[in-house]
């Protein structure tokens, strides 16, 4: 169970995050939206550790995260992909793959050793199997497609085990029916590795047709949360939405 | 970094044994051979290169562990290497201990000094790491000049560093210095090389390429880059020994930042992107070093029309040339045949 | 060490005068050098490794042209105009070859050329150290200011240094030219959209920067002696200085040119062995407590 606590945070007074509480169950899919600016990525930056919030709690399991590394917070079991594929663009996949289970056993500091540790194998090939990568392994990761360098952004994360996921954008960049084979095999993971999932999303047809649950943020403030039927008929999700498009209808 | 290559990544366990097993019987072989040059070649001028490639080999594969493995552009790598020769030097002359202890004293004293500049730079970005690195190197170059009771200033560590035999060693003689100078030489590349094939050289190369991710993997990146500026170090060090034994005494030279321009320079000339690069680069200099300086009194001109033609004209080392022809070739073959 | 010299001195307002002005003096000297590494740098992020050897062509071309001459303005001029046009050559035809090179890459064409072109030197002027001399003209009297020493050259340095340093800051800060070198240093890419030739733009900044080292060395070279090499330590001091005042800062490297020009001065009296040194602890403190130097833009 991943809860937050008002959580906060601002950059020279525009309050990015404002006193954010939301819980995410176990095994939950959740959908992030709103509108641009709206405070989605810094969410996740927060959560992740890239940034130390002002104020308030991340709980996961009842233990506080709140202002710790980011290491210590993908140890205690919450992995992330990026907006713009975070890889390592000289390593192959296998590679990838290898070094993240070594770094997830606490064994990426040793020296006795030779790369790579018989012990990471299956993990390893279980992640590259899991994202339809494994034919890739030995492509280095600069050399892959701009779709398969999102999943092995998406493998990076998967291979720590993680029991939160988080997914920023994991269909930015696609063509629609590229999108669709992403967020396909986004929420096929979800199912099948029993974790939970929140992601970022901008196509709406997407977000209402997979995402079980859905939290809107608006200038980093909480607009609703709920089903997509409920979000749906929300006033003031549609006021939101609407209301920026109203404007610039009218100005044209 | 396409080292691991498709057969080595599948092997299973023992084989991964095998290979560690095969690296050592190799280092052995290179070590046999180098040692029994001298029953070969009696000139006294090819020992002196070769010991002196040891102390500018080890130093500059050390710098390669920052460099080309974690993108870590250091300018005052020399500082250890400096370090090195004087505190052996100063440990010799005042102390009196045997050459071991001397040995095993300037190495922890190179760690702790390592440690405490490390934990200051490692946390800066690129261009600034590069000039705070450089920045210690000369005040490490102005003290060893400016403490004149100690280090004897501009005039170096004169008088000769007495090198009292141990263990049958003596390495007031040149063979005797020749043969520890190619151990030490073997042993610091087969274990700077298990550094770079261990699952931390892999954790190095995800900083190279990508520290913001490698944190998000559970990486503590600050506590990598600190661990490997202080085992560089140590090897730097080593050579600085090296030299100091050779010259028998330090100069401040060996702490001027030009040695840390010529370690970059050599590994640009061998090339960063495989292991023995720096050894092939420290060897190409050498000898390009000592020809120019006979046939020429315009030793700069020449060496820096030769930089220019491999940074503007190779745009790589010479290694890193070398592994693409080759690549190339065996890929060409897999095609026609 | 001798403190006893410094707290004198420090005491003593002939001595404070005398110090301060050579202080001035490098700091100024330092300026000219290091404004021109920082404006490279801020507009084409490269670090000129090769710009010491601007100064020491500067100091060259002036001592040659005032023998030939005996004009010291001419002097001052062949010493500016030659390396900048140098500046302009080196930047067109090797440096804008390395642009999409890594940073080693860059370091390395500028290190050649720190070995090539002190031999250059060697080669023309010979290995020897030479003097300009000090033209007649400022073959006078010193001044005394409150009972210190100050040659009236050491004011037309200073002076001559402001101008240039004040022209510089109006050109960037109101001229077109100097609007296009500040957005080319904020956004490359922009510039070149606008239709604007960045070629000729970067060509210009390391002309200007090679103008501004290259001033400096004639100016100096009535006061210093010179020697092939004699570039090496200033460009050193002039990185201290950039770094310190912050990559890409005018106003950080007059600041920092002026702070090590002082440390300098007054450091040689208390430390006269670790005047170098002090320089060094005093990058290494402002590194830690500020990592982009005094003025320099936080990076993201």
């Amino acid at each position: 169970m991943l809860e937050i606590r008002s959580l906060s945070k601002s950059f020279g007074g525009v309050k990015a995050t404002d006193n954010v509480t939301l819980d995410f169950a176990d095994g939950s899919l959740t959908a992030v939206i709103g509108p641009n600016g709206a405070g989605k990525s810094t969410f996740f930056n927060l959560i992740t550790g890239a940034l130390k919030p002002d104020a308030g709690q991340i709980l996961l399991n009842g233990l506080d995260l709140a202002g710790r590394t980011p290491p210590e917070i993908v140890r205690h079991g919450i992995g992330r992909a990026f907006q713009v594929a975070s890889i390592f663009p000289s390593l192959t996949v296998q590679e990838t793959m290898l070094a993240a289970v070594c770094a997830d056993q606490r064994k990426a500091g040793l020296l006795h050793r030779r790369f790579p540790l018989a012990e990471t194998r299956d993990r390893a090939e279980h992640a590259m199997e899991l994202l339809g990568l494994a034919s890739k392994r030995n492509r280095t990761a600069a050399t892959l497609s701009h779709g398969d360098q999102k999943l092995l952004d998406i493998a990076l994360a998967l291979v720590l085990d993680p029991k939160v996921l988080l997914l920023d954008e994991p269909t930015a960049g696609m063509g629609t029916e590229e999108r669709w084979r992403m967020i396909e095999k986004v929420r096929e993971l979800w199912e099948t590795q029993k974790i939970t999932v929140v992601f970022i999303e901008h196509d709406m047809d997407i977000v209402f047709k997979i995402a079980p649950e859905i939290v809107v943020l608006c200038y980093g403030r909480i607009l609703a949360t709920g089903k997509p039927d409920a979000i749906r008929r929300n006033e003031a999700v549609i006021e939101a939405y609407l209301g920026t498009e109203h404007h610039a209808g009218i100005t044209v | 970094m396409t080292e691991l290559q498709a057969e080595q990544a599948l092997e299973v366990p023992h084989e991964a044994k095998t290979r560690r097993n095969r690296d050592a019987v190799i280092a052995l072989a290179v070590f046999v051979v180098l040692a029994l040059l001298p029953a070969v070649f009696s000139s006294k001028l090819l020992l002196d290169f070769v010991i002196r490639c040891a102390a500018y080999g080890l130093f500059a594969t050390s710098l390669n562990l920052l460099v080309g493995y974690t993108g870590l552009i250091s300018f005052g790598h020399g500082m250890f290497f400096g370090l090195g020769a004087y505190g052996f030097g100063l440990m010799m002359q005042k102390t009196g201990v045997p050459v071991p202890v001397a040995f095993v004293a300037t190495l922890a004293i190179t760690l702790v000094v390592a440690l405490v500049i490390g934990a200051i730079c490692v946390r800066l970005k690129e261009i600034y790491f590069a000039f705070v690195t450089l920045a210690f190197q000369m005040l490490i170059h102005s003290t060893i000049l400016s403490w004149v009771s100690l280090t004897g200033g501009d005039q170096g560590l004169r008088g000769g560093i007495p090198r009292p035999p141990f263990l049958g060693i003596d390495l007031s003689n040149q063979l005797h210095l020749y043969v520890a100078s190619c151990a030490l030489l073997v042993i610091g590349l087969f274990l700077m090389h298990r550094i770079a094939q261990s699952p931390f050289g892999y954790t190095l190369r995800m900083i190279r390429d990508n520290a913001t991710r490698a944190s998000f993997i559970g990486i503590d990146v600050w506590r990598a880059k600190l661990t490997i500026f202080v085992l560089a170090a140590l090897f730097a060090s080593t050579g600085g020994i090296i030299m100091a034994l050779f010259v028998s005494g330090a100069y401040p030279e060996f702490a001027y930042w030009t040695i840390s321009g010529e370690g970059i320079f050599i590994n640009m000339l061998g090339g960063v992107t495989t292991f023995l690069g720096p050894m092939v680069g420290t060897v190409l200099l050498l000898i390009l070093n000592d020809t120019v300086t006979r046939l020429t009194d315009y030793h700069g001109l020449v060496l820096g029309i030769v930089i220019l033609f491999f940074a503007i004209g190779l745009r790589k080392g010479l290694m890193d040339f070398v592994v693409e022809w080759y690549a190339q070739r065996r890929n060409g073959a897999r095609e026609r045949g | 060490m001798d403190l006893d010299a410094l707290t004198g001195c420090l005491a003593s307002s002939a001595c404070l005068v005398t110090q301060t002005t050579s202080g001035f003096i490098i700091g100024m000297l330092l300026f000219l050098v290091a404004v021109g590494l920082t404006l490279i740098f801020g507009v084409l992020k490269v670090v000129n490794f090769s710009h010491g050897a601007f100064y020491m062509f500067g100091a060259y071309f002036a001592m040659t042209a005032y023998q030939f001459s005996g004009s010291f303005a001419l002097a001052m001029l062949c010493g500016a105009a030659g390396t900048a046009i140098l500046g302009l050559i080196f930047e067109r035809v090797f440096m804008s070859r390395v642009y999409g090179a890594d940073v080693l890459m860059q370091l390395l064409v500028c290190y050649a050329f720190v070995l090539i072109f002190d031999d250059v030197v060697r080669m023309i002027w010979g290995p020897e150290f030479k003097s300009m001399g000090m033209p007649a003209a400022f073959q006078v009297a010193p001044l005394f200011i409150a009972g210190g020493v100050v040659p009236p050259y050491y004011l037309l340095l200073i002076g001559v240094a402001l101008v240039a340093a004040m022209i510089l800051g109006l050109g960037l800060a109101r001229t077109r030219i100097g609007k296009v070198i500040r957005a080319a240093a904020h956004n490359p890419g922009m510039v070149s959209a606008l239709g604007i030739n960045t070629g000729l733009i970067y060509g210009g900044v390391f002309a200007l920067g090679g103008m501004l080292a290259g001033l400096a060395g004639a100016l100096a070279a009535p006061v210093r002696s010179l020697t092939p090499g004699m570039g090496f330590s200033v460009l050193i001091e002039s990185f201290i200085v950039t770094v310190i005042g912050g990559m890409g800062s005018i106003l950080g490297a007059l600041i920092g040119a002026l702070l090590i020009g002082m440390i300098r001065s007054f450091g040689s009296l208390g430390f006269p062995l670790f005047t170098e040194g002090l320089m060094y602890l005093f990058m290494v403190i402002v590194l830690v407590s500020r990592p982009t130097g005094l003025f320099g833009k936080e990076v993201a």
